[in-house]
Formats: C-alpha cells, structure tokens, sequence
C-alpha cells in the first residue's frame, strides 16, 4: 500500500536577486510519509536551494510546498514544529557544551523542560555523547561535532527530517553510528529528506531518489527501479550515466 | 517561559565563556578609571598644591633681582634652585641636565634698567604736575628682559600661566620702583611704604563660583569627570564581545537554523539586548563603586553622586542600549569576527575622542565641536556631566535623550534591515 503524500512540491522556481539563471526550475516531487528521499545531485545543482525552500528559510520565486500530516495539510506555523533540519555546517554554539546546545535548541522547539531533559540524555547516549557531553564541543572532534549537529535537528521527535550532507568530512564509525541510527529515526515513522555526495551511502541510505542538475529535475522514482530502467548496476554508475563526467563548479 | 529563560541563559554562558571579551568590558574600565584619574589628579596638585621647580640664574648688579627670586620664594609656589654661576648660554642645556623643568634668567642690567624706567616716569609726572625735581642728567638704560625657558615637554598653558605669575610680580617691583622714585623727587623719603601697603595688599580677590543648576555640592574634580567617561568608553567596547558574537551566529548559521524553528528571531535579538543592558548596568555599578569606596582609599576625591538618582539610572539605561545598539549593529554588518573586532574598536576609540572621553571638547576646534554631536558617546556623556557636574535634572536632559533615542533607533534598523537582507529575519 502506497503511503500517503507527506510534502508535495509543486512548480517551484528560485531565481537569486543577484543571478541572471534560475538555480531552480520547474520542480514537482511528491515525497510519502515514513520514506527515506535522497535528493541527489552533482555541486551547485540547487540541492541545498531546494532544501533551504522546503525548509522555509529561503522563499520560492514560483511554486508551493504544501505538507501534510496524517492526511491533512498544515500551516507554516505547525511545520516548523514538525520538521528538523540539520544543516550542512556546524550550526550550533562552539562556546557551548553538548548538553547546554541540547537544552537551548530544545527549548526553542517548545520541549517542556522534563521531556528536554530525558530526550537530551537519550540522544547524547544513543550517538555516544554522553562522555563529553559537558566539553564545550568547540573541542570535539568532526565526528562528534556530525553527531551534535544531528541530535539538534531531531529532538523534538520531527514528523519530517531534512539532512543536508549529514556525514560530510566524517570517519567511517561516526558516519556509520549516523547512519545506523537515522535508520531507527525512519522506522519510528519519521520522514527523512536527505542529500549527500557519497553514492554508496545514499543506495544503501534510500528508497527513493530525485537527481537534480542544472534546477532541474533529471530523475525521480524508487531507486531499485531507476537502476533498472537506466541499465546500470550501482546510484553511482546512475548518477555518472544521467550528469556526466563534466567538471561542476 | 522557559524559552525566554532557556534563551537569556544561553546568552549568559556565552558571555562568560568570552573571557577576553569579559576582561574587555569589566577590567579595563577599572584600569582606565584609576590611571587617567590619578595621572590627572597629581597634574591638577601639580599645578594647584605642589611646588614648581623653577632654575632661576639672578646676574643682577641690583637689588631688584633679589627682590624677584624673594617674592618667587615668599609665594610658595615654586621650589626656587638659585645658581648664579651658570652663564646665559648654557642655561637650556643646564635646564635640560637638571630635569627642572623651569628657568628664569634675570640680565645683569635688570635693576638699573628698572630704575630707569621709574626715573623717567617719575620725570614726566612731576613736569606734568608742575613740581620740582631734581634735573640733572642721569645715564639711561633700556628696559630689561627676562629670560625664560621651559623644557619642550612641557604643556604650553602650564608654562603661559607660570610666566603670568612672574609677570605680576614684576608689576609689583616696578610699581614699588615708581612710587619711591616719586616720593623721593618730592622729598617725602620713607613715607612711601604706607602707599606701598595699600596698593599691594589691597588687591581685587576673584571669587571662584561653579556654575550648576541647583545647589549642587559635587565639586568637578578628577574623579567626576572620568569615572563616568571611561565607563562610557567601556560600555561602547562591548562591541567587541556582542559583535563577534553576532557574527558567529550569523556565519555558524545557528541563526538559518532558528528560523526553521518555531520561534521568534526578537527572543534572540531581545535576550541578546537584555544580558548586554545587564553587563553595561554591572561596568557602571562596579567602575561607580570603585569611585566611591576604592578613590579615596588612594588620596583620591570621592565620587559625588546627582540628587536625581532616577534620572541618573534614564540616562544608565539609554547609554547601554545605545552601547548595545551600536554592538549589534557592527555585528549584523560585519563580515567576519576580525572585521567587527577591529572595526568596532577603533570607531569606538575615534567617537571617544571627537566626543570628550579623552579631551573635553571645549578645548577642541570649532569644527571638531561640531563633529562632537555625531558621536553617541559625547550625548551620554554629556548626560553624565548635566547630572553629575551640572546639578541638571530632566530639563537639561531632553537633547541628551532625543540625540540617544534616534541613535539606537538608527542602529536597531540598520540591524534590522542589514538581516533581513541576509534572509536570517
């Protein structure tokens, strides 16, 4: 059975004040409740644009993004309690300690502080924070500072997660203890929106894929199927085969 | 609730994990409170209460040089180091070697030259009223000149009102010359001494009255005239902490992520305003105490607090917000940390300067005093001193508020507007 449509994109355009080219055009995706989306694409093919617009810190020069929980479209003001976002840079206070970014965050999402604080120990121990959480994490390691990032973006328990480039610049263990547990994020029914240049991560990661190059859409579907309808054995020989072998600035 | 709490405490550990910031905002008030004052204090007892070192080389043939260095001595003003020995020609050179400071020289032709003078104006009254005198030729010699030289270092107007004082001695000299020259043309000799008296003694005083507005009892002294400037120029450095703390927020992208956050970018502006208003309250409440209980400890005035106490407290609060607006300003335009550290700091050096923090504007150019009223830390000094100085009260302070008021207003837009071009409002 089909999950119900969680956001549905609908001719977006985003045209930059400073640009004479759209860096997006044209886009229509529908992402269902509880899938894993991996909007992929070579750089400067607008993934972060798109991101920043679902996210609601840029608007669309064209174009709506509707979402909608169990069934029923919600307002700007209901989704930024139901969404996480977890940027790409470290975007959190280097000054403060793990627990002291937790709480604060926490409380600008709406958390009572007796959840906060069963939540943030939760959190800290399950991504293997709990040791350090009370060094200012201006001294942890890009690991750990990966990990921070993301208990930020997920502890108010979202409805949809959005993750720009999640395990950028990490070893193997912290990318794969993220990894592993966005998986159990998924399954607890959380919808997961996600971007990110490491291939193998992301076949392994997603269920669906939209490829983006050039503002566009090139791609869009399940995975298992793209592969098969491109004749290609792996998301990377995909991706190659549908952007090119071209140098991206 | 909580948010607003969460939020205020975030500000707060910020803060005091920006120890450089911290040392900025709270030690150096204190340092510069304490230096500037006692260095203008022992200036002011320099030239008030201490003795000036004054070289003086006396080549006079006369008594009249004597009479000089006697008065010079009498007055106590100066500490008088008499060495006839030394030649003219060596004197800058002696004056330099000796560190005095001070030099008079007084010309081998002095008394003669003034006795002259008196003979001759003696002369003229006795033809002018008819009387005789006594009219054979005596040998004329021009009217002396005194030498005097002051070490380079020294301030032009200290030296100008030293060599005011010795010329009023010399109006003494000549006009006691005169009137026994006078008497003696007209055979009165000793009876002069009483006219003398009378014409020395009985001099015009000039009563010295502060102009306030009420009846103040602060007396303008170090103290009231640099705890409350250097505090200024303190609550204006918190630039330094608030706007690189801007700046991080702003690069981190902590600010991006707030906005997906159901939350209202005024709690962070406003929680951000509210710690720094309670640090500026905290420089003036520790750099006021200091001036109160730590001052005179050291031989220093006491600081005297306006009769006024709330419009004291207005003017508090209008120089932090202004201090604070000014902060989030420079953060909300700067590029990087570097770029509101550096630029923060020195506009807040140069409004000091052209707004009386370092030199009181009176003493500057015209067009430097006009160049004052663009300087938000001259208003809020100028606050300052109409309560502190000027016994004023709300009256006198109207411009000083209004000047204030558009300030933050101008700063708290620029803010505002410098975000929401970045798309973080």
């Amino acid at each position: 059975m089909t999950e119900p449509v969680c956001i549905e994109i609908q001719h977006v355009s985003k045209r930059y004040k400073s640009s004479q080219e759209d860096s997006l055009s044209g886009i229509n995706l529908k992402i269902h409740c509880g899938d894993v989306f991996g909007l992929l694409g070579p750089n400067g093919a607008g993934k972060t644009t798109l991101i920043s617009i679902l996210c609601g810190i840029i608007p669309a020069s064209t174009g709506e993004v509707n979402y909608y929980i169990d069934g029923s479209r919600i307002s700007d003001n209901e989704r930024k309690s139901r969404i996480g976002f977890v940027p790409q840079e470290y975007a959190f206070y280097q000054e403060l300690s793990a627990r002291q970014n937790l709480d604060y965050f926490g409380a600008m999402y709406n958390i009572p502080k007796k959840d906060l604080k069963t939540r943030r120990e939760h959190l800290l121990e399950v991504l293997g924070l709990e040791k350090s959480a009370d060094k200012k994490v201006g001294t942890f390691s890009g690991g750990m500072k990966r990990r921070i990032n993301l208990a930020i973006g997920i502890i108010h328990e979202p409805a949809i997660l959005f993750l720009d480039e999640p395990t950028v610049g990490v070893d193997v263990q912290s990318r794969n203890a993220i990894i592993r547990y966005l998986q159990q994020v998924n399954q607890a029914g959380t919808t997961i929106i996600y971007t990110s240049h490491h291939m193998s991560e992301a076949e392994e990661f997603c269920k669906h894929i939209a490829l983006i190059d050039h503002g566009k859409v090139i791609a869009n579907g399940e995975l298992k199927m793209l592969k098969v309808q491109n004749a290609v054995s792996s998301l990377q020989s995909l991706f190659i085969k549908l952007t090119g072998e071209a140098y991206r600035d | 609730m909580f948010k607003l709490f969460s939020s205020l405490r975030k500000e707060f550990l910020l803060l005091i994990n920006d120890k450089t910031g911290l040392a900025l905002m709270f030690l150096m008030p204190l340092l510069l409170v304490f230096i500037i004052t006692i260095i203008q204090d022992s200036a002011y007892k320099m030239v008030n209460e201490n003795q000036i070192p004054l070289l003086v080389v006396n080549h006079d043939d006369g008594k009249e040089g004597d009479k000089l260095v006697a008065l010079l001595t009498k007055s106590g003003l100066f500490k008088v180091d008499s060495q006839n020995r030394i030649q003219q020609k060596a004197l800058r050179s002696e004056l330099l070697a000796r560190g005095k400071m001070l030099a008079l020289y007084i010309p081998k032709t002095f008394s003669a030259g003034l006795e002259s003078n008196a003979g001759d104006v003696s002369t003229i009254l006795m033809d002018d009223l008819g009387l005789e005198h006594d009219t054979t030729d005596k040998p004329k010699v021009d009217m002396p000149s005194l030498s005097f030289y002051n070490d380079p270092v020294l301030q032009e107007n200290y030296s100008t009102s030293v060599m005011g004082i010795i010329q009023s001695y010399m109006s003494v000299i000549e006009n006691s010359l005169m009137i026994d020259r006078m008497y003696t043309s007209m055979d009165l000799g000793d009876k002069s001494e009483v006219l003398k008296d009378k014409m020395i003694s009985n001099r015009v005083k000039i009563d010295q009255i502060i102009a306030t507005n009420n009846n103040s009892t602060a007396i303008p002294n170090s103290t009231q005239h640099n705890v409350p400037a250097w505090t200024i120029f303190a609550m204006f450095f918190m630039v330094v902490s608030l706007g690189s703390n801007i700046v991080k927020e702003r690069i981190s992208g902590s600010f991006l992520r707030l906005k997906t956050m159901p939350t209202t970018f005024m709690l962070v502006m406003f929680s951000k305003m509210t710690i720094y208003v309670i640090v500026a309250v905290l420089q003036v409440a520790l750099t006021f105490s200091m001036g109160i209980w730590i001052l005179p400890r050291l031989g220093l005035p006491m600081l005297a607090f306006p009769q006024n106490f709330i419009a004291m407290a207005a003017v508090v609060f209008m120089s932090s917000m202004a201090a604070v607006s000014y902060a989030l300003m420079i953060g909300a335009l700067s590029k990087t940390e570097q770029q509101a550290n550096g630029f923060g700091a020195i506009s807040i050096i140069i409004f000091g300067a052209i707004g009386g923090i370092l030199v009181p504007t009176f003493v500057m150019p015209g067009f430097m005093q006009f160049a004052s009223n663009f300087s938000p830390l001259h208003w809020c000094l100028e606050g300052f001193y109409v309560l502190f100085l000027k016994g004023g009260s709300w009256h006198e302070l109207r411009h000083v508020f209004a000047f204030l008021g558009v300030f933050i207003l101008i700063c708290q837009v620029g803010t505002y507007f410098k975000l929401r071009l970045e798309r973080i409002i």
